[in-house]
């Protein structure tokens, strides 16, 4: 054959080839690929999940967001609510205090009179035991109990029924406390 | 005392050279004036490593070109590492691969990856058959580097040639490639398909003698710089390796591209009729480029 072209040869060629790629296939191209497919669909199912978690991540986000939006809102309508209701108590505890206040200033108003008119009324008495002693000075001994009591009553009725009466009776009560004082002082003494 | 240490390193470094450069020029000088007696002459040598009429080996009781048995010694030491690899290394290969994983990684990828391209229809077994093709023409490529000594049948020693540099070899890898794509086109194009392979009969010839005379142009411009360089011992190291890495290189990726390209056509289903003469157009294109570039 031209160019020592043997088919012999040929044939002992395509033999050990087959044998090559064969063993080739089996051993390396085939188990390395399978890896490499694994590892290829490991990725990509790395890069799918990422993807999804990040997708979870950014609707968790928005609804927190939302939420956070939403609360946003809630805080203030509360802290308006709660501005209201604060005012409003302010309000009630003001009315409050100004009621008890003006029941307190009345009660001390009745309290006043009261012991206006009990002071009044000592003085009243006091007046009378003031006069009756000077009545009995006056009197010496003619003057009874029973006498002096009926002076008294008399003086006490005409005082209660002449308003115009009682400022000279109160000035005689001044003038005459000092006196009545003195009276009783003296009284005492004897 | 420092210009002193300078100018003496200068001086040791300038007589060293002169020294290397006076003795390559009486080594040139001498080798011509007493030129080395070739056992052989250049025709002879050349002839040799074309046709490997002399130089025949004994296997296993028949008498053969040196590059069968270098082609059965290449697939033994492949196959050996093959089964190395397979128990040893990828039952502990990682998602993260290291050093010697991405080595093994590579190739793979690499041609299924051609594969794939090329072939997109069904791309499975060109990827297995190119894998197996392209490793086998590097590294049968790169054999010849090692140097390998044999016995002829006559008890001379030769040094073991590249597999492929056999044109029986390049022979058989040509047809074994047309049969691959012819196979292919019968089994998914049926009749059809398999008419459409046989029209490029010339594609097994071509095939075969791209790769043998690819192959055996760098065993040439080896055999001739070993053959009248005298200095033998250091020009060779760098052209020979350049040379045998170079067109290893080369002649993988181009029958490897070659048989993926024919293997897609042959696979590529029918109905789609424009679409595909696009792409044999783009097929025909690419390759008539390549063919020029060569």
């Amino acid at each position: 054959m031209p160019l020592n072209i043997d088919f012999l040869q040929v044939l002992l060629h395509m033999l050990n080839f087959v044998i090559l790629a064969g063993g080739l296939t089996l051993l390396l191209f085939k188990p390395i690929n399978k890896f490499l497919e694994n590892r290829k669909a490991h990725f990509e199912k790395l890069e799918r999940d990422n993807a999804e978690s990040a997708e979870a991540n950014s609707k968790a986000k928005a609804e927190y967001e939302q939420k956070l939006n939403n609360a946003e809102a809630e805080i203030a309508e509360m802290k308006q609510n709660a501005e209201k209701d604060m005012a409003s108590a302010a309000e009630s505890y003001i009315n409050d205090a100004k009621d008890k206040a003006s029941a307190l200033l009345k009660a001390a108003e009745t309290e006043a009179e009261n012991r206006k008119q009990h002071i009044l009324d000592a003085a009243q008495t006091e007046i009378g035991e003031l006069v009756i002693s000077a009545a009995q000075k006056l009197l010496s001994d003619t003057v009874t109990p029973e006498r002096d009591r009926e002076l008294y009553d008399a003086f006490i009725r005409l005082a209660e029924n002449d308003p115009g009466h009682k400022p000279s009776a109160r000035i005689d009560k001044s003038k005459t406390a000092g006196v009545s004082s003195n009276n009783s002082a003296g009284r005492k003494k004897q | 005392m420092n210009r002193k240490k300078l100018s003496g390193r200068k001086l040791f470094l300038l007589i060293w050279l002169g020294v290397i450069v006076l003795l390559l020029i009486g080594i040139a000088v001498l080798s011509k004036l007493h030129p080395t007696e070739h056992a052989e002459s250049v025709k002879e040598v050349m002839r040799d490593g074309v046709l490997h009429e002399v130089n025949k080996i004994n296997f296993f009781g028949i008498e053969v070109n040196p590059a069968v048995l270098s082609a059965y010694i290449v697939t033994g030491i492949i196959l050996l590492a093959a089964v190395l690899i397979r128990i040893f290394a990828i039952p502990k290969f990682k998602f993260i691969p290291e050093k010697l994983q991405s080595l093994l990684e590579m190739p793979v990828e690499f041609f299924s990856g051609m594969a794939k391209a090329n072939s997109p229809h069904k791309s499975g077994f060109a990827g297995a058959y190119i894998f197996s093709a392209g490793l086998y023409i590097f590294l049968s490529t790169l054999f010849e580097l090692l140097g390998i000594q044999a016995v002829t049948a006559h008890g001379a020693s030769i040094a073991l040639p590249a597999p492929i540099a056999d044109i029986n070899a390049a022979i058989a890898m040509g047809v074994l490639s047309y049969v691959v794509i012819l196979g292919a086109g019968i089994i998914c194009g049926g009749a059809k398909g398999a008419l459409n392979v046989l029209k490029d009969f010339s594609l097994p010839i071509s095939m075969s003698f791209r790769l043998f005379g690819a192959l055996l142009s760098g065993l040439l411009v080896t055999e001739l710089v070993y053959y009248y360089f005298s200095l033998s011992f250091v020009l060779p190291v760098f052209v020979g390796v350049l040379f045998t890495l170079l067109h290893a290189v080369i002649q993988t990726y181009v029958l490897t591209t070659l048989v993926s390209i024919f293997y897609g056509e042959a696979v590529e289903p029918r109905k789609k009729s424009k679409h595909s003469r696009k792409n044999a157009k783009k097929n025909q294109k690419l390759i008539d480029e390549r063919r020029k570039q060569q």
